[in-house]
């Protein structure tokens, strides 16, 4: 009768849903055989009856096609809202459940929003450091041409030949590097418009705005012309500067005054360029270099080269032909830039970051191990927690919830907890951004600043995926695997899966401590560095000095003379004042961040030449007032006087290092040194030594030569003053001298010497502070994770303790049952736990001073720090077991 | 045989309701009730009762079971829901109001003719 024919198989096809296409056939082929069999029973014969059948239907695959469309679609419809459906229940149920167990959803949130807070606070900045791309134009093509630097013309003299490649050989190279520029950051007084200020300038050769594809808003940048020695003074200005001095008013073709010379300026820079640093003004650095370049800085240029890559260039073939430049060099001058060949480019991004990648990425593994512990912890609340619900569970599988159901419900659950936990993990994050703003080179914080933008958002929410998965898949599969009849009889919790629980959460406590310990030991040795730092002598009594600098611009001092009599003047005011006993000026402070200038010596003994070539010593300039307010030592001979001036014959005062490493076992005095530098001519001897000063406070002194002020004084000078006045009036005095002396002096930097050396140590400190947060979120995490463990592991044998207690088992016994399996935990744990630390702490050693990264004190200590409080976490529920009653356990039952 | 007219669109949608108000059955038993019904006037593509009979089902006007025909074959049966029995009340009160006024218009006697203007 049915002329149907169905493969038998497509009926089993039912098993997994409707089989919507057999339904539309079978439905429609009823239709027609009734039909059919109508028109037979009006006595149509079978041919005939069929094709009426047929003509009556109409086109029958159309009909059928329309109907499979129109069903798959509700079907998948239905489908879809069906599971949507399951999902909103589950999310429901978990959301009910969480908060019903309020107490144990916070512990749950609060430790996972620690763990990925800090996680994503560092990745913040590593994100904006080392991920996000330069806000440039295409710039992955921008590279740095290391050591390459400008041709250079001495003072009224033609250009000096150089072998080595300068930007202009570079530059020639034009299918390789599109544009070449180099730039440097100096500082100089801004006056004509408003108050007068310091400000912080980009001195850039012509191409470098173009090299960056940094547009201009208004007017334009430097012309070649512009860029040449001598060409006329103009400026380009931040948009920010703009705003603030211009007021926003019309600015090009206007002049401002820097240094007091006049220049005029030709564009305004678009909103958010500081480039480099967070540079506001920008004025041409010139090719070749002459000394009139020299104005905002200390007497030595730090130069950047850097390059854009021709398009389809690549920076390997890119450095290959730089190499060839070098490679032209005669090889005795050639060996001194082996470095250099080897690595003669490279990405712009990562010089901007330099050293500050290393700490970057120890901090963000510190945090990976953060959230490894939280997630460990929280792995063990959410065992608890599925103890304590075990009979739900257990009825509810009786009443037919499918184990995958109950899974996914459970891991729903978790990643509930997780996403609360990223978002209160976002918020601590965000009140965190400025602290980790700290990590950055100055470029990094004014050129992509870490925000909490989209890409945080999607990183803290993949953790929290991450993490919620993680820690919740272990609970999950372990509730659904429990036996559901065997809890339902035992009445829940005392069972054969309680006890497996109960192993597999000392198992994560032992992890946790580990862990821990790892991030204490690292806190550990980072808190001796910072100490073994604090300790180190700077070579200078910080205490009750002030310090301030200036610049004496050319136009109001032309000539030293004239600043000379100046600083005269000044010191002279500064001494008359009641409470000051010493005040001195130098060109360059130590620990104030300026790298300064170091020229390479050549002392008088010939032999002794070849072992100091690559020694450099630090050239500086001072007065003899400058050793006494600084306290630093006269070891022998004589301070400089002031007859030490330029007619007199030159002479210089060593420091002590410098003295014996360059005239073992012989006496200084009277010894001659000759500088390398082609430029300085004639010998120089020393007259005196006086102790060592650190640049910084992290490294060993370097050699120091002091040459009279009197001699040549320098426009940035730096002026120091010590006296038994409080700090605010010394540093007042300071500054009205200067105001009495010259009205229109700006001056700047004014601050204590103690806040000098306190901001030396600014990245070391965040560094430790940091690290050291961390290690305390992770001791605190580990001590309530075995507190959780112990108290839990009690309660689960309350009856046990109490058929122990019956037996006649002291208090004292209990006591040490408990602790004792506390003790094999925490022992196992730190453990496993130095182990990690031996062989992880290398890691640490470029931040480490004074201490080697296998510190025994360090690491002796963390251990510890970790044992006590959880002697102390395991104690609470030991006394607990003590206690209890035999009579009321076994009551309870 | 009596002229046959073609089904209005939306038409059919209301004759299903209408035929399943009686009880269930499957879509060949409402392609025979319309037909009998209405004497054969209206003729229905049978083909074209299906999409429609599933689309009512899709608005939760109607619900299909599968079931066994009398000659026990494997039958797909439709029933009225709740709102499909409130969409036949309201659509049969429109379509008879519409049709009454269609009717008195063709019935106006002459004196009512439109004004000449």
């Amino acid at each position: 009768m049915s002329s149907r024919k169905e493969p038998l198989w497509r009926r089993y096809l039912r098993f997994f849903g409707p089989d919507i296409e057999a339904d539309v056939e079978d439905e429609l082929r009823f239709h027609l055989d009734m039909r059919e069999r109508s028109f037979l029973a009006r006595g149509l014969s079978a041919d005939e009856a069929r094709k009426a059948a047929e003509r009556r239907f109409g086109d029958f695959d159309r009909h059928r096609r329309t109907l499979k469309r129109q069903d798959g679609r509700r079907f998948r419809r239905n489908l879809w809202s069906e599971r949507v459906g399951e999902w909103v229940q589950d999310l429901r149920y978990a959301v009910r459940m969480l908060w019903h167990h309020r107490v144990f959803s916070v512990a749950v949130i609060a430790t996972l929003a620690l763990g990925i807070g800090a996680t994503t606070a560092i990745f913040s900045a590593v994100d904006a450091a080392l991920l996000r791309p330069l806000p440039f134009l295409e710039p992955e093509r921008l590279v740095e041409l290391r050591r390459v630097e400008l041709p250079f013309a001495p003072r009224g003299q033609a250009e000096q030949p150089d072998a080595r490649p300068t930007i202009r050989t570079v530059g020639a190279l034009t299918n390789v590097y599109s544009d070449v520029a180099a730039y440097a950051v100096g500082g100089l007084n801004l006056s004509g418009i408003g108050a007068p200020l310091r400000i912080k300038v980009g001195v850039v050769t012509e191409g470098f705005f173009r090299t960056l594809g940094a547009p201009v808003s208004q007017g334009r940048t430097f012309t070649p012309e512009e860029g040449r020695p001598n060409g006329l003074p103009v400026t380009v200005i931040s948009h920010g500067l703009w705003q603030r001095q211009f007021g926003g008013q019309a600015a090009v073709g206007q002049s401002v005054r820097l240094n007091g010379k006049a220049y005029q300026v030709v564009g305004i820079m678009a909103p958010g360029f500081r480039f480099p640093e967070d540079a506001d003004l920008w004025i041409p650095l010139t090719v070749p270099l002459t000394f009139a370049s020299f104005e905002p800085f200390r007497g030595w240029i730090p130069i950047v080269s850097i390059a854009r890559l021709a398009p389809e260039m690549s920076r390997e073939v890119a450095a290959d032909r730089l190499r060839g430049l070098w490679r032209a060099l005669p090889a005795e001058q050639l060996k001194d830039y082996a470095g250099v060949v080897a690595e003669p480019v490279r990405p712009l991004q990562g010089t901007l970051v330099g050293d500050r990648r290393t700490p970057m990425l120890i901090l963000l593994g510190a945090t990976g191990l953060l959230l490894l512990i939280a997630c460990v912890n929280a792995t063990n609340l959410l065992l608890a927690h599925a103890a304590m619900r075990e009979r739900e569970l257990a009825v509810r599988t009786v009443l037919g919830a499918s184990r995958g159901r109950l899974i996914r419900q459970l891991l729903v659950q978790s990643l509930v907890l997780s996403l609360a936990g990223a978002a209160l993990g976002l918020l601590l994050a965000y009140a965190t951004l400025g602290l980790v703003g700290g990590l950055l080179p100055r470029e990094m914080t004014e050129l992509a600043a870490p925000a909490l933008d989209g890409r945080l958002l999607a990183f803290a929410i993949g953790l929290a995926v991450a993490t919620g998965l993680g820690f919740g898949v272990l609970p999950a599969l372990g509730a659904a695997k429990a036996d559901a009849q065997s809890v339902m009889k035992s009445g829940g919790g005392h069972g054969s899966t309680a006890a497996r629980r109960g192993r597999t959460r000392r198992v994560l406590v032992t992890a946790e401590l580990a862990l821990a310990l790892m991030l204490l030991a690292g806190s550990g040795l980072m808190l001796r560095s910072f100490s073994a730092v604090l300790a180190t002598d700077p070579g200078f009594m910080p205490e009750r000095v002030a310090t301030l600098q200036m610049t004496l611009d050319r136009t109001s001092y032309p000539r030293s003379g004239a600043r000379l009599a100046m600083l005269q003047r000044l010191l002279d005011r500064l001494r008359g004042v009641p409470g000051v006993e010493a005040a001195g000026v130098i060109n360059d402070l130590p620990m104030s961040g300026v790298a300064g200038i170091s020229i390479e010596v050549d002392p008088e003994d010939g032999n002794l030449a070849a072992r100091f070539q690559d020694r450099a010593a630090r050239y500086l300039k001072s007065d003899a007032g400058y050793f006494r307010t600084m306290g630093i030592h006269l070891l022998q001979g004589r301070l400089m006087a002031p007859s030490d001036d330029s007619l007199a014959p030159a002479v210089m005062v060593v420091s002590a290092r410098m003295a014996q490493e360059v005239w073992p076992g012989q006496n200084p005095l009277g010894k001659r040194i000759k500088l390398l530098d082609p430029d300085t001519v004639g010998w120089r001897s020393v007259i005196g030594v006086v102790s060592d000063v650190r640049e910084k406070p992290d490294e060993d002194a370097r050699w120091q030569m002091y040459y009279p002020i009197t001699e040549d004084s320098p426009n940035l000078v730096a002026v120091v003053v010590r006296g038994t006045l409080p700090e605010r009036e010394l540093l007042a005095t300071l500054r009205n001298a200067v105001q009495a002396v010259d009205p229109s002096q700006p001056i700047y930097a004014v601050r204590t010497l103690a806040e000098l050396r306190h901001a030396s140590l600014t990245t070391r400190r965040s560094n430790t502070t940091l690290i050291t947060a961390f290690g305390a979120l992770a001791l605190l995490l580990a001590v309530v994770g075995v507190y959780g463990v112990m108290a839990y592991g009690v309660t689960l044998r309350t009856r046990e303790m109490g058929i122990r207690a019956a037996l006649g088992a002291g208090r004292a016994d209990l006591v040490r049952l408990v602790l004792g399996e506390g003790m094999w935990v925490a022992v196992i744990g730190v453990g496993i736990g130095l182990i990690g630390t031996l062989a992880l702490s290398r890691l640490l050693q470029s931040l480490l001073y004074g201490v080697g990264p296998s510190d025994p004190v360090a690491i002796a200590g963390a251990a510890l720090v970790l044992l006590l409080p959880v002697v102390g976490a395991t104690l609470i529920p030991a006394r607990r077991a003590a206690r209890l009653d035999p009579v009321d356990v076994m009551r309870s039952e | 045989m009596p002229a046959q007219l073609d089904v209005l669109r939306g038409t059919l949608d209301l004759l299903i309701l209408k035929a399943l108000s009686w009880g269930s059955a499957h879509g060949y038993s409402v392609a025979e009730w319309i037909e009998r019904v209405t004497d054969d006037t209206l003729v229905i593509e049978e083909g074209s009762l299906y999409p429609a009979l599933h689309r009512l089902e899709e608005r939760g006007l109607i619900e299909a079971e599968w079931g066994l025909s009398g000659n026990n074959r494997r039958a797909k049966y439709y029933a009225l829901t709740g709102a499909g029995r409130q969409a036949l009340k309201a659509e049969s009160a429109t379509w008879t109001r519409y049709a009454r006024a269609v009717f008195a218009a063709l019935e106006a006697p002459a004196s009512l003719k439109p004004a000449s203007v």
